[in-house]
């Protein structure tokens, strides 16, 4: 699945559709029966840039100044004439963006209510030519069977249920919420969004990390590693005094950690020391 | 019999302060932070699945899962048996279907027992704990 490539319009390679129908009696989350999220802009992608126009549309609409270009120029590959699954969450991190993949209809919808736009990763070949693209899910409506997307274009396409299913999962269901780091996606488990801060960290975002870990300590005020990842990153910006006040609150929720008791130790060495 | 104990006891002390002795080494050597990723790898599944398993044992559940006729200690095995991202995934869903609510109480309960009676072929809640009969 990481291998493939989407190439917008271009066909690339063969995946077997062997996508069962959508119903909407298999969903288990509760949402409301249409729900629309206002405020993404229509981008015109330019050649083979679906994947980056996507982003800079989920950036823009958070209040990001982002142009397709700035995105493509972290992510697009232009041997491969698009832009691959893995660069669309990296592209997302270097920005400073939480980013998580979700995979499935549950997420899908339950995001789309909570006001989050979601990236989603189709095949709109026909028959045995695949189309591969990334559009962007704005909305939906279960009564007529509607899914409204961004997709590229500076018409909103409307794709009816059962079809945008089917293309939707022969791209398996991949999508992808990019959210500003003071939000919160509303489907993912507290685990992957703790990767997604680590994440930051690694790609030397350390104020997007700060902010994400400091959401997430008001969102689970119990686990001490949103503390933790606290400390880090704001050592790692060369604030000793705030990550010693970071680390002595994870010290607190998780007093016989010892990675915990190890970067205090650390840190308050390097203030006295 | 006396001066063996000394001895072990002299034995017990030599081997400490080599413990202490290396610890400290080993801390020195590692004067670095150590980072948020590699802590979340090591802990989190971890408190994911504890979460769980502190529910099942809870005495009211126990109590619910007898009267419906299954064998707690069955629950915690097959509990078990489940992947980190499936243990994950359960509570992804538990948090999704309570709103947004902070899981507490009665509707962790009812998702406990949902959860036993799945893997029990008993009830088709989550969705990965398809039962073929």
């Amino acid at each position: 699945m990481r291998a493939l490539r989407a190439f917008c319009l271009a066909a690339a390679t063969f995946l077997a559709a062997c996508a069962a129908p959508f119903d909407p009696e298999d969903l288990t989350v509760d949402v409301p029966a249409r729900s629309q999220v206002a405020g993404v802009p229509l981008i015109q992608q330019a050649d083979f840039y679906c994947g980056p126009a996507s982003i800079a549309m989920v950036m823009q609409w958070a209040g990001a100044e982002v142009t397709q270009a700035d995105v493509a120029a972290l992510s697009f590959n232009p041997g491969a004439e698009g832009t691959y699954l893995a660069d669309m969450l990296g592209a997302s991190r270097r920005l400073g963006q939480l980013a998580v993949t979700i995979d499935g209809f549950d997420q899908l919808l339950a995001e789309v209510d909570a006001g989050h736009p979601v990236i989603v990763f189709q095949n709109l070949g026909v028959g045995v030519f695949p189309v591969w693209h990334y559009g962007v899910v704005t909305g939906y409506d279960l009564g007529v069977e509607e899914v409204y997307l961004n997709s590229g274009q500076l018409d909103q396409m409307v794709m009816d249920l059962p079809a945008f299913a089917r293309t939707w999962a022969r791209g398996e269901n991949w999508g992808l919420v990019v959210l500003p780091p003071d939000r919160l996606p509303a489907s993912v488990a507290e685990a992957e969004v703790l990767r997604a801060g680590a994440a930051l960290e690694r790609v030397g975002q350390y104020a997007a990390a700060e902010a994400l870990y400091q959401t997430g300590a008001a969102r689970w005020p119990e686990n001490w590693l949103w503390p933790f990842g606290l400390g880090n990153a704001r050592y790692a910006r060369g604030d000793l005094r705030g990550a010693q006040s970071a680390l002595q609150q994870a010290r607190r929720l998780g007093p016989d950690v010892p990675e915990v008791r190890a970067n205090l130790a650390t840190v308050t060495r390097e203030i006295t020391g | 019999m006396g001066l063996m104990n000394i001895s072990k006891k002299g034995m017990a002390v030599v081997l400490s302060a080599q413990l202490v002795l290396a610890t400290q080494a080993v801390t020195m050597a590692e004067a670095e932070m150590l980072g948020t990723e590699a802590a979340i790898n090591k802990y989190a599944a971890l408190s994911n699945r504890t979460v769980l398993m502190d529910e099942l044992q809870r005495s009211d559940i126990q109590a619910e899962m007898i009267a419906m006729g299954v064998d707690p200690a069955e629950a915690a095995a097959r509990l078990n048996a489940l992947s980190d991202a499936e243990v994950a995934s359960i509570l992804t869903q538990m948090e999704a279907d309570s709103a947004g609510a902070d899981i507490l109480g009665t509707l962790f309960t009812i998702f406990v027992i949902l959860l036993v009676t799945d893997l029990l072929c008993f009830t088709r809640f989550f969705n990965f704990t398809r039962c073929v009969r």
